[in-house]
């Protein structure tokens, strides 16, 4: 059987509020795995304990009860880090270093030394897209550009694990969208992903699994298409279909006793029209959408 | 120990580039005010003066530079979230922490480096223009004369003991970063920290006259004794730091004084930082 990348055992997180008798509850009995290599998202609204599960993961709080592992080792061990990338949301770092140092700085407390560390640090900053900012202070950095040095230093010492929490937040939607791809290339080379977000609709289109969370309980789990699936409904996506071919196939679901529910233009998204419109290149192939220009059918 | 040293060195460039060095610029110009003003006075009382203010300004800011520098370096990182990127990577707290510390350690060293290069430069200055003039005052006067009285000249200026003095100002700023750093591990806000640094400044520099007055002039009582006991353990006895008087006064300085000084301020030191490592261990980030 393989080990999980990540692996979150009955945990829970109590947070006593001074000089009260009252206490928070973050964290519920918690119980999840990620797998080796998938992208799985925490979901949840704010206050739902998402972040408090990260920091328990990477040792930065500890549980009141239960235990979190990384490959199979205690996160309360240092050890446990050698093999995990963290970006915490709205990242800040020293921002009188420039992209280089800080990369450089990074990748030393990540144990890199010799000629290893200036091979990395090329290529995290040519993954990122970010060598012509290299010397540039990161005081003079975009909120996106410091989202993509904070995932470069997340990356530079090759975890097998990325931590990622809330990576899209504030970021405009260029911006957002390089780091859904990246995350998306990541996947590909075999790294698990472990992010949190409350922006749905990215979840949707980079997770193979989630996890919603609400008010520090785990209240659904699993594949993002089981999840979401309406076991009933079917929809077909056709191209030049004549207005007779579609009438055809709308009296045949009639006479087979099927509803049509609605029939619909399909769309592009929002992203993508505010990508065209403003010169960023989208290199994600185009599909459907079933975000607008709806007409219902009784 | 690459971790320290990458932690280390970006402490050290974090404070150079908050312009800490100014402080450096401010001793410059007490020094260049105070020998403005000593310009009338008898060459031994300007040399005394001059080292009296000199080292008394290089221990007030070794220490204010220890204790506002140092404060705000934790606080800073858990607010700006550096801290969980750090942690976050194989680095041990203690590590951390560490660099911090050797940062901080770093600054003070060129600092205090930088003062008293500048002190003794000067010092060297006005020697020589008192020995011109002395020269040229006493120019018809037997040689032996002169020679004496240059050598009266030359032991009011610049004496060995005034080496010691000055790593005495540097331990005491070590341990007073140290103990800051400490204080820094449980405080909340910069502010905090700094006054209870100035609390402890101040006690730390009155305890040591406190205790002479129980213990001798009042006979000390076990309440006394034991109230005593205590306020040694919290707080350091900086007086114990403090060998400007004897030093400007040309007195020797054992070699033993000096040792017993430094091994007390390298266990303060050592004690503040293991504290702070424990409770560190605990915080939650």
């Amino acid at each position: 059987m393989t080990e999980p990348a990540i692996a979150v055992r009955g945990l829970s997180k109590v947070f006593p509020v001074p000089f009260r008798r009252a206490s928070v509850v973050a964290v519920r009995d918690l119980t999840l795995q990620v797998e080796p290599g998938e992208v799985y998202g925490l979901l949840g609204p704010n206050g739902s304990g998402k972040s408090t599960t990260l920091k328990i993961i990477l040792g930065l709080v500890s549980p009141t009860q239960g235990r979190t592992e990384i490959l199979g080792r205690d996160s309360r061990q240092v050890a446990s880090r050698t093999a995990v990338g963290f970006l915490p949301e709205n990242p800040y770092f020293y921002k009188y270093l420039t992209g280089q140092e800080t990369l450089r700085f990074f990748g030393k407390l990540g144990g890199l030394g010799g000629r290893i560390l200036p091979q990395r640090i090329d290529e995290m900053l040519a993954l990122v897209r970010l060598e012509d900012a290299r010397d540039r202070r990161l005081a003079t950095y975009s909120k996106g550009m410091l989202q993509r040095i904070g995932l470069a230093q997340a990356l530079i010492h090759d975890p097998r694990v990325v931590v990622l929490d809330e990576p899209t937040a504030g970021v405009d939607p260029a911006g957002s969208r390089d780091i859904c791809d990246l995350i998306l290339r990541l996947k590909q080379r075999g790294i698990t992903v472990l992010l949190s977000s409350h922006l749905l609709a990215q979840a949707q289109e980079i997770c193979d699994r989630v996890g919603i969370l609400s008010a520090g309980l785990l209240v659904r789990e699993g594949r993002l298409e089981e999840l979401i699936a309406i076991e009933n409904r079917t929809e077909l996506v056709l191209e030049n279909a004549s207005e007779t071919l579609l009438q055809e196939i709308e009296s045949a679901a009639v006479r087979s006793n099927a509803r049509l529910v609605e029939r619909r233009k399909s769309t592009t998204t929002l992203e993508r029209l505010f990508l065209e419109a403003t010169g960023k290149k989208d290199d994600k192939p185009s599909s459907a959408s079933s975000s607008s220009e709806s007409h219902p059918k009784p | 120990m690459r971790r320290i040293l990458a932690l280390t060195s970006n402490t050290l460039t974090d404070l150079t580039r908050q312009r800490v060095f100014y402080f450096a610029l401010i001793f410059a110009l007490l020094l260049i005010a105070s020998s403005v003003l000593m310009a009338r006075l008898s060459f031994q009382q300007e040399f005394q003066i001059l080292k009296d203010v000199s080292l008394g300004a290089m221990s007030i800011i070794t220490s204010l530079l220890a204790v506002v520098a140092t404060a705000r370096l934790l606080p800073q990182d858990v607010e700006d979230r550096t801290v969980y990127t750090i942690l976050s990577k194989p680095v041990p707290r203690f590590e951390y922490l560490l660099g911090k510390l050797f940062g901080i350690l770093l600054l003070l060293a060129v600092s205090t480096l930088l003062m008293s290069a500048l002190f003794f430069a000067v010092l060297y200055l006005r020697e020589q223009t008192v020995l011109a003039e002395t020269a040229r005052q006493m120019a018809s006067a037997p040689r032996a004369q002169i020679d004496a009285a240059l050598e009266t000249v030359r032991q009011s200026a610049f004496n060995i003991d005034l080496i010691p003095a000055v790593a005495t100002i540097y331990l005491k700023a070590v341990l007073l970063a140290a103990l800051t750093l400490f204080v820094s591990t449980f405080a909340t806000t910069n502010l905090f920290t700094v006054v209870v640094m100035v609390f402890v400044y101040f006690i730390g520099h009155l305890q040591a006259t406190a205790r002479e007055y129980w213990l001798h002039d009042q006979g000390g009582g076990w309440m006394a004794q034991g109230f005593l006991a205590v306020v040694a353990l919290l707080f350091p006895d900086l007086q114990a730091f403090n060998l400007i008087d004897d030093a400007v006064a040309g007195t020797v300085i054992p070699l033993a004084l000096f040792g017993k000084t430094a091994l007390l301020g390298l266990f303060y030191t050592t004690v503040y930082t293991l504290l702070g490592t424990v409770v560190f261990y605990g915080k939650e980030l």
